[in-house]
Parts: structure tokens; C-alpha cells; sequence
């Protein structure tokens, strides 16, 4: 066995190698990299900067003070922003780098000459795979330093970063393995760009406005036992990149505020403020939004409706010194993303497997495709 | 000698059309094998499932001792192939994509360099080291990719159609170039549908239609076997009644089916007779006073055979000769 296996080279790290030198050599020849690199960091320096001018001045003018009381906030508008821009412009630029490159190698009429070679279909599929990821991976990364300067205004963990990152990277996985899927089915790289970007619509808008309009239609649907409202299950949102960053913004804030009462809505789970608490007594109408500096935590009075504490509220934007702060019972924090990011890699692998069978040219499984989809690959004459 | 290339009762049906219809090939090393056919007599297909792209419906073949179905990549390693139709990359230098490949077949970095320095001198290309691909003319693609075939040493050569969309002038570089390769002890199959290039070029032919073969083995025997006529044409010095006197002799001779002369003053005749016979002729032409300023065969003979072995099914003999 051991024998057997010494003795047949395995091909598909040098055949994964040559392929992504290869493809590699291609996309960073030139100036393109770099003025790709730079365009794409232009774009997410200047949304983060005037994200940060609007929330600054949306806090001057509805609060009514100083921005930098609401330093930590700002941070935080600005950390989500960039996330969510973020994760458009790879839902986008990873797919796109991706739909193109088996059949453009069938439109070239060079995957022939591949396929004869004994580099096997996994390191071809994987091979560029990986070289068009490593290209958006070199964005996303390019991009590491304007988001650490949200560091500055706080309200950000690096921790929260770094999940925000995964994420990205996920998503590009995802998408990124998807439109390879689409380009080795499909022998146009036209079609398979289309479909792909069809496809991302899908998962993204298309499954969440279904959870949507299933979340509405049950809301009056109680659970016979529970008397809980029905949910439709978190699962279709699992695709949808941005509520993953939504957690995260979620796990920002501590595990409770606004991003939190969305991931509270999805899940179902009972969003419990952080209550501060002051002499024995939870604080009135402080919910939310305190901040230690060691000693004592402050808290800003904010406006919460419904928040069941029965108490008069101090007028909004008052500092109260409270003396201790209690995390609710059920912290909401990374309650969702972990799920949605191994979903998106399970999906990610299947793709790649998928790509792999439809790459193989002597492969004994053929999907049979509905009429519309095999117009879009023409017969090869015999 | 022993096969190198040996394929039994290979049939690839597609959904409707039996494109390969039980095809049975020996090609012994050294060969120069030509697999000759009209459009769509199952060549191409032939040679994709020899260079495992495609798999027989039914049937096996063998290359250099490795089953295809058992040990394909044991047989990409010892096949070189090169498409009938093939793109090249763009974005890419002529050493970078034979570079490409040598590494497709894990050869070392300095075994690379050497190789593709070789390579480029042997296609002629060494000046083009640095010249993107895309940029190369076409019969400069072709040697190219002739060369990206030949990174790995490999001992059979594949080649769909090599010289298709070729000028006159890359269509001998590339004969030429394939004469060097036999010399350096390649097997090479070679399909064409277009015979006088093979013809010069091939050691043995297989003669396919409607995916069989139809004859195959050396151009002479296949010949001798088959019985096969040619069309010869005489110019005898002569005029008038004594052109006339020559059709005459030659319409009464042994072998000679019908003699003509033709609109040019050439005197033309069916032959049934094979190169023994044809030299008799010549020499009694001769020392019966004929002046014959020259005598050959008027059509190639492989295109001659082919249309024969081809046509025979609907077209009687005669009439394909003619």
C-alpha cells in the first residue's frame, strides 16, 4: 500500500503550482495589479471618510453635541460601512474573476491541451481557483489598513475586525467557487458570468426576501406549545453576506443595540440589553451604550421604547455614572455568522467538486441539463 | 518490431452517431503512421480517445505498453498531442507558456530551461523567446504548439490535422520538422484529410471512412493489395496521325484499360498494371520507336486509393479513377 503509493508521483501540487504561476503571471503582469489595488483602496478610503462625515454630523445635528462623545459609535458606523461595502465589491469582484476561467480555456480551445497533460482536474480547478482568490485576497487585504483606522475612534475590538475579515474572505470563497462552477458548465464565459451574478442575486436577495415574506405571513402563526411566533428558519439567510456582518456589527456592540436586534430577529433569540446598573438599581433609559474608563462606567441616557423599564427616563444624552454594568442573560454575539461562514465553505467545497467532475474530460457522471442550459453548450462534432 | 501505439475494436458512439466505429490500429515505433479520411470519418475522435480525452464507447487501446483505460496518465506522460483546432493563451511569452507546460509535467527548473532552449531551436522560434504568444503568426502557433507537445520527451506524437490553415512555405517547415522528430525516434500519427502532404511524409497509412478502416499498412502494399489503377499520361513527340498511331499502341498493350489523348497533346491512359508493369510499359513505349519526352502518374497515389477504398461502396472503380 505504502509502496504503491511511494511509487506513483502525485502530480497535483506541482500540477496546482504550474497553474497558479501561470495564471498569476497573467493577472499581475503589468500595471493592472497595482492599479487595481489602489482603485479598490481609493474606494474604501474615501466611503470609510465620509461615512465617518456623515455619522459625525448626523450626531451633531439629532443629538446635539459634540461628535466626539459619540467617538465610539462613529467607529462603529464607520467599521460597519466598510464591512458592508466591502462585501458588496467582493460579492461582485470575486465571482467576476472566477466566471471566466474554464470556459474561457474551452473558448481559447486550450483545455485541451491542459486535460493531456497529467496535472489532474483537481489542480486545475484549484489551481485557479486559488489564483483568482489570491487576487481578491491581495484586495481585501489591501484594505486592512484603512479599516484599522476605526481603531481610532474606537468602538471596535480587533477581534470584531478580524471576524468582519473572515467573513470577507469567506465570501469570496463562496462566490468565488460559484462562478467557477458556472464556468465549467457552461461553455460561454458570457453565460456563466450571467448566471453567476443571477446566481448571487439569488442567494443573497432572493433567499432573504423569501425569509422575509415568510417572516411576515407567520408573524400571527403561533407555536401551539410555546405560543412563540413561528420563524422561518435562519437557514435561507445563511448565503446572505451582509447579515453575517450584521453579527459581527452585532458582536461590536457588545452583544446588544440596533445590528443586534436584527440577529435578534433572525434567530429568534430574546435580545436583552446590558443593564446598567446603579446603587442595586438598574438604571433607567441607559441602556446600550455605556463606557468604562476602569473605575466607573458612564452611560448615555438614549431614548429605548419598549424596553420595559417602567422608571423616568433622564433626559437624553445625560451622562449617568453607574456603578456596574450587567450583561443580559443571553449575550447575542457570533450567534449567527459561524453558522452562515460553514455553510458558505460547504457550498464553497461542493462547487469546487462539481467543477472538478465537469472539468475531467473523460468523466462517466454528465449532468443533464435542462434544454436552455445545453443551447448555451454546443455539441461538439464528431 | 513491436506495436507502440495498438488500439482493438475502439467505437465511441455519441448520442445518435456511432462516430468510431471499431477501429483496429498497429503502429510500430519509429513510424510516421497517417490516419487519413474525409471530414468526419472519425480521425479527430480516433485521436482524442488516444490522447485520453475521450472515452471508447467500447474497445481498448494501448499505448507504449500502458492501458488508456487503466493507466491514463501513465500514457499522457509518453504522448505528445496537438489538436486539430487549438487556442493559445493570451497574456503570455513563448517561454513562459512552454514553461507552463514543462512544469504541467513536473520537470525540474533547470531541466525547464534547457528544455524550452532546445525546443525553440528545434521549431525555429529561438528569436521569438520573449514574444507573446498571441503575436506569432499562425504557422509560428503551430510549431509552438508543436514544441508544447514535445516538453516531456514523449515517444508518440498525436497530430490532429497539423498542417491546416498553413502557407505552402510552413506547410515544408513543418514536414521538415517532423522528418527531424523521426530521426530523433518519435512515433508520430498524423490525420489529414489532405493526402499529397502525407503522402511524401508517411512510412504507413490507415485509409478510415464512416469510422472504419477501410485499408491500412504500408502505401505500396496497400496498393498491391487493393489491385489498384492509376491514371498515367504520356507526352510523346509526336503529331496528328502519329499522336494517333501512339494512342493506338498503348490502347493495345497489356494492363491498359482506355487510352486518350488529351486537349494538351498528352496521351492519357488507364492503368491497371502496378510499378512493375508500368516500368514494362515504359520500356517497351520505347523499344517499340515512341519519342516520349516524359511518362508519370497523373493522380497522387494516396489520393488515388483513398478515393478508391472510400468510393467503393457506391462508386464503381472505374469511375473513381476517372
Amino acid at each position: 500500500m505504502i509502496a504503491a503509493l511511494a511509487r506513483r508521483p502525485r502530480f497535483s501540487l506541482p500540477g496546482i503550482t504550474a497553474i497558479m504561476v501561470k495564471e498569476l503571471r497573467g493577472r499581475m503582469r503589468g500595471r493592472r495589479a497595482f492599479v487595481s489595488v489602489t482603485i479598490y483602496t481609493l474606494i474604501v478610503a474615501g466611503f470609510a471618510w465620509m461615512v465617518g462625515r456623515i455619522i459625525e454630523e448626523s450626531v451633531r445635528q439629532n443629538f446635539g453635541f459634540s461628535p466626539q462623545y459619540q467617538s465610539a459609535s462613529i467607529g462603529r458606523g464607520i467599521f460597519v460601512a466598510l464591512m458592508f461595502l466591502q462585501t458588496l465589491m467582493i460579492s461582485v469582484l470575486a465571482p467576476a474573476s472566477t466566471a471566466g476561467t474554464i470556459s474561457g480555456e474551452r473558448e481559447r480551445q486550450t483545455l485541451d491541451l491542459l486535460a493531456v497533460t497529467p496535472i489532474s482536474s483537481v489542480a486545475i480547478v484549484v489551481g485557479k481557483l486559488l489564483s483568482a482568490l489570491t487576487w481578491v485576497f491581495i484586495l481585501i487585504l489591501a484594505s486592512v489598513p484603512v479599516s484599522a483606522l476605526v481603531f481610532v475612534y474606537g468602538g471596535v475590538a480587533p477581534d470584531d475586525l478580524l471576524r468582519g475579515y473572515v467573513l470577507l474572505f469567506v465570501t469570496a470563497i463562496a462566490f468565488g467557487a460559484l462562478g467557477m462552477f458556472f464556468s465549467a458548465l457552461i461553455r460561454r464565459s458570457g453565460a456563466a458570468t450571467g448566471l453567476t451574478f443571477v446566481s448571487v442575486i439569488v442567494a443573497t436577495v432572493g433567499l432573504t426576501f423569501i425569509w422575509v415574506f415568510l417572516r411576515v405571513s407567520e408573524a400571527n402563526n403561533l407555536d401551539a406549545n410555546t405560543l412563540a411566533q413561528r420563524r422561518p428558519p435562519e437557514a435561507l439567510l445563511y448565503l446572505n453576506p451582509w447579515v453575517s456582518q450584521a453579527d459581527v456589527a452585532c458582536g461590536a456592540e457588545g452583544g446588544s443595540g440596533s445590528w443586534c436586534s436584527v440577529i435578534a430577529e433572525v434567530t429568534g433569540a430574546n435580545q436583552v440589553f446590558a443593564q446598567p446598573v446603579q446603587g442595586g438599581v438598574i438604571a433607567p433609559g441607559a441602556a446600550g451604550n455605556c463606557f468604562s474608563d476602569g473605575t466607573t462606567t458612564t452611560c448615555k441616557a438614549v431614548a429605548i421604547d419598549g424596553g420595559g423599564i417602567p422608571a423616568p427616563a433622564p433626559a437624553v444624552g445625560n451622562d449617568l455614572v453607574v456603578n456596574d454594568v450587567i450583561s443580559g442573560p443571553e449575550s447575542l454575539r457570533d450567534r449567527f455568522w459561524p453558522r452562515s461562514a460553514l455553510t458558505m465553505l460547504l457550498i464553497a467545497l461542493g462547487l469546487t467538486a462539481a467543477s472538478v467532475q465537469l472539468v475531467t474530460p473523460t468523466r462517466r457522471w454528465r449532468p443533464s441539463l435542462p434544454g436552455f442550459l445545453r443551447r448555451l453548450r454546443p455539441r461538439r462534432s464528431a | 518490431m513491436t506495436a507502440i501505439v495498438s488500439t482493438q475494436g475502439l467505437v465511441k458512439r455519441y448520442d445518435r452517431t456511432l462516430a468510431v466505429a471499431g477501429v483496429d490500429l498497429e503502429i510500430e515505433e519509429g513510424e510516421i503512421f497517417g490516419l487519413v479520411g474525409p471530414n468526419g470519418a472519425g480521425k479527430t475522435t480516433t485521436l482524442r480517445i488516444l490522447a485520453t480525452l475521450l472515452e471508447p464507447t467500447a474497445g481498448e487501446a494501448e499505448v507504449a505498453g500502458w492501458s488508456l483505460a487503466r493507466n491514463p496518465n501513465e500514457v499522457r506522460r509518453v504522448l505528445g498531442f496537438m489538436p486539430d483546432v487549438f487556442g493559445v493563451y493570451d497574456d503570455m511569452r513563448v517561454w513562459e507558456y512552454l514553461d507552463f507546460f514543462g512544469r504541467c509535467y513536473g520537470l525540474s527548473a533547470p531541466a525547464r530551461k534547457r528544455i524550452i532552449g532546445d525546443l525553440l531551436e528545434l521549431v525555429d522560434l529561438a528569436d521569438k523567446r520573449d514574444t507573446y504568444v498571441q503575436g506569432l503568426s499562425r504557422g509560428m502557433q503551430q510549431r509552438l504548439c508543436l514544441a508544447h507537445a514535445l516538453v516531456h520527451d514523449p515517444k508518440v506524437l498525436l497530430l490532429d490535422e497539423p498542417a491546416s490553415g498553413l502557407d505552402p512555405r510552413a506547410r515544408v517547415e513543418l514536414r521538415e520538422l517532423l522528418r527531424e522528430l523521426r530521426v530523433l525516434g518519435k512515433t508520430i500519427l498524423i490525420s489529414s484529410h489532405i493526402l499529397p502532404e502525407l503522402e511524401e511524409l508517411c512510412t504507413s497509412v490507415a485509409i478510415v471512412d464512416r469510422g472504419r478502416v477501410l485499408a491500412s499498412g504500408r502505401i505500396a502494399d496497400i496498393e498491391k493489395r487493393l489491385r489498384v489503377g492509376a491514371v498515367l499520361r504520356a507526352r510523346v513527340i509526336a503529331e496528328g496521325e502519329e499522336l494517333e498511331a501512339a494512342r493506338a499502341w498503348f490502347s493495345g498493350q497489356a494492363e491498359v484499360a482506355s487510352a486518350a489523348i488529351l486537349p494538351d497533346g498528352q496521351v492519357e491512359l488507364g492503368f491497371r498494371g502496378d510499378e512493375i508493369e508500368t516500368a514494362a510499359l515504359l520500356r517497351d513505349a520505347i523499344a517499340s520507336g515512341l519519342r516520349i519526352a516524359s511518362f508519370s502518374r497523373a493522380a497522387s497515389d494516396l489520393e488515388e486509393l483513398f478515393l478508391q477504398v472510400t468510393g467503393q461502396d457506391e462508386v464503381p472503380v472505374q469511375e473513381a479513377v476517372a
